[in-house]
């Protein structure tokens, strides 16, 4: 096997210019396909870390409130009696905090916008002091009511800094108009797209906002230590709820607010409660992901066909020119298999160095824009979900698709080689040209 | 020093008669609820009632929008449809209140969306109650805030406060009412916390004889809103032309404003 090895390397050596173009090409693939890796990699990292810092909790606990049969309000009313299911039903739960849910128009003196309204105890939120990189300000100032925490990107359409005021104006559950004034007391680290339209007040201030009981919240959100656990910790919890008495809800993988309008159109009134995990509640934007993934999909597959007609082509022209070659080793009792195998080897050989040159050139390419921290435009940040360039590497998405192109190029050249295996030693050895 | 004293003396009883004065005048309770009813009742169509409405909404760092829309109102069956026509972007959408819910139609998804009686339409600072038959006395329990000069007019400054478990926009209304006609001139509208959310004025008030009606229909021709929260933002509503010819009886119905986006 070493001497089929080291035929095949010297072919490759022998054959240096083509080696190159080809192994080349290969490398150059892989180095995209690689590179497109890392890319949506970063796109689901910062999505997932700013999801469950701003938006929700790996499982969520939430549910919606109806006064009336055309009016409903993402509430959970009476949390603590569920807070305690959750605590007893789930064995590897990491921490469980009540957030409040709203939808508000932010005004500053400069400028106003829409903004989510995340509504914390900052005493329940272990994961937002070590999440939150806060540019000015305090966190813990975020305890007082009538403060608010806002982003980089608001402060700067805002024109607001720390200590500014500023008014949130909502309609409360029952249609009145309020508002509330609030003093800016952090301003933190963009983190993606998601801060960009979210904010973080004390939640008393948002019930007073909304004119709401002290015992509801928006939806609990649930941390667990082992992500893996999601969906059959979603089974537990929907289990134990219905047998503590409560409606929950079929299983929709939406956000909480796109299901609004059709809890409008249900004639019940009471509190329904919702199940969802991280995922749902930013299914509006994780397509964007599903869409960096198509087009790696795409054009791997395009460059991979282009590819191995190149591959197919050079080992003709190998067969062609070593036909000879190949009815001496036949001659001299060399089987059809290892003939087979040394043009399949040289083929292998050249599809690994290729794709290992590819993924270092690669990986290169995406850790020098990593450090560099360049600025995306405002265009497509809302599809890389990030005002900077983030990569992300993750080895065994790397080496499975150096992997597959170094597999299709070997399997790509077994036809040229078995033609090669397949011919006579008198015809192959009176072959001239 | 008995100079001084006399000084004193004179003002406190200056003061007094001005207290005694102003205290005079001061509507009872039973006449501002008269004021608002007479409000109520001339803006009231008792047939039915198509208006066309020119709305023109501006907001801060982004182009002024024009709409048109025709607002069709049978008061006697508390019914209310806003179609708008222009600009084309928009032409087709529509508001309809159905019972006590308001639905919104947009013809682009063609899915009607249920909305609170008390949004904002169509983006703009305007509401509903701004294109609808007024309800002011049932809504609103008033107090005397005492009496102005707007401009040119003699007005009565009425405090409106909503009453106990109905449900508004604005739970808290200052009135500017002109003496003379006892059309409402100013409005300002106020949030549950007491923050003043938008001022209007309405500079034209027209009338027209209601044959339904055997009496004159009041409306307000021109309203100029201003939003007092985001204070950039201001939108402009005429009411072009009003028509008390009875309208067709389907109407009212989710179809028939689907089908004029057809």
């Amino acid at each position: 096997m070493f001497q089929l090895f080291l035929i095949a390397y010297r072919n490759l050596l022998q054959h240096s210019r083509r080696s190159l173009l080809l192994g080349g090409a290969i490398a150059g693939v892989t180095a995209l396909l690689v590179f497109l890796n890392c890319l949506s990699s970063g796109v689901k990292a910062t999505m997932l870390d700013s999801a469950l810092t701003v938006a929700t909790g790996h499982i969520n606990v939430s549910g919606f409130y109806k006064v009336t049969a055309g009016q409903s309000a993402p509430l959970v009313t009476d949390y603590k009696k569920i807070e305690d299911i959750v605590v007893k039903t789930l064995p590897d739960l990491d921490f469980v905090a009540p957030r409040g849910r709203g939808w508000a128009r932010l005004v500053s003196d400069q400028g106003s916008m829409q903004v989510g309204m995340a509504g914390v105890d900052i005493a329940h939120e272990p994961r937002l002091p070590k999440v939150l990189k806060l540019i000015d300000g305090k966190l813990e100032d975020l305890a007082k009511p009538g403060s608010v925490l806002i982003f980089e990107n608001q402060a700067k359409k805002l024109k607001v800094k720390v200590g500014d005021s500023m008014v949130f104006s909502v309609l409360t559950p029952r249609g009145t108009n309020n508002t509330v004034d609030v003093r800016v007391v952090g301003i933190a680290e963009d983190m993606g797209l998601l801060s960009s339209f979210n904010v973080f007040v004390p939640d008393v201030t948002l019930r007073s906002l909304y004119q709401l009981a002290e015992g509801s919240t928006g939806a609990l959100l649930v941390y667990i230590k082992n992500m893996k656990d999601i969906p059959k910790d979603i089974d537990l919890l929907d289990k134990a709820l219905r047998a503590a008495g409560y409606s929950v809800m079929d299983r929709e993988s939406k956000a909480f607010w796109m299901k609004m309008q059709a809890i409008n159109r249900e004639d019940w009134t009471g509190q329904k409660l919702d199940l969802t995990n991280w995922e749902d509640e930013i299914s509006y934007i994780s397509w964007t992901l599903k869409a960096i993934d198509g087009i790696a999909l795409v054009l791997t597959l395009v460059l991979l066909v282009i590819i191995a007609i190149g591959i197919m082509n050079s080992m003709w022209i190998a067969i062609r020119e070593r036909t000879r070659e190949i009815g001496t080793l036949r001659a001299i009792g060399m089987q059809k298999t290892r003939v087979m195998a040394m043009f399949v080897i040289e083929a292998f050989c050249l599809g690994a160095i290729g794709t290992a040159a590819g993924v270092l050139l690669g990986c290169l390419g995406a850790a020098g824009l990593n450090v560099l921290h360049l600025h995306v435009p405002e265009g497509a940040q809302f599809f890389l979900m990030s005002t900077t360039l983030k990569f992300a590497f993750e080895p065994a998405r790397i080496l499975g698709a150096a992997a597959v192109i170094t597999l299709c190029t070997t399997v790509i050249s077994m036809i040229p080689s078995l033609k090669a295996a397949s011919l006579e030693p008198v015809t192959a050895m009176s072959h001239i040209g | 020093m008995n100079r001084m004293k006399l000084k004193h003396m004179l003002a406190m009883a200056l003061l007094a008669l001005a207290t005694l004065g102003q205290a005079a005048e001061a509507l009872s309770k039973d006449k501002m609820v008269e004021l608002l009813k007479g409000i109520d009742i001339r803006v009231r169509s008792s047939g039915d009632y198509k208006a066309l409405v020119y709305l023109e909404s501006r907001e801060k760092d982004k182009p002024d929008i024009a709409q048109e829309a025709i607002v069709y109102r049978r008061d006697v069956d508390e019914k209310l449809m806003i179609l708008f026509t222009k600009p084309k972007t928009q032409a087709g959408t529509g508001y309809l209140r159905i019972d006590r819910n308001l639905w919104y139609y947009d013809p682009t998804v063609g899915k009607w969306e249920r909305r609170t009686d008390r949004e904002r339409i169509a983006g703009t600072d305007s509401r509903r109650e701004d294109f609808d038959q007024s309800k002011l006395a049932e809504q609103y329990e008033p107090s005397f805030g005492g009496e102005e000069k707007l401009g040119n007019f003699k007005v009565w400054v009425l405090n409106l406060k909503v009453k106990d478990g109905v449900d508004v926009a604005y739970p808290i209304v200052k009135f500017w009412i002109d003496e003379d006609t006892g059309n409402d001139l100013k409005r300002q509208d106020f949030a549950l916390s007491g923050r003043l959310m938008r001022t209007s004025y309405v500079p034209k008030w027209q009338k027209l004889y209601s044959e339904s009606k055997k009496a004159e229909l009041w409306y307000r021709q021109e309203i100029r809103i201003y939003d007092e929260i985001d204070k950039a933002n201001s939108t402009l509503v005429i009411i072009k032309s009003v028509d008390l010819n009875p309208l067709p009886e389907n109407i009212f119905t989710k179809a028939w404003l689907e089908a004029k986006s057809r």
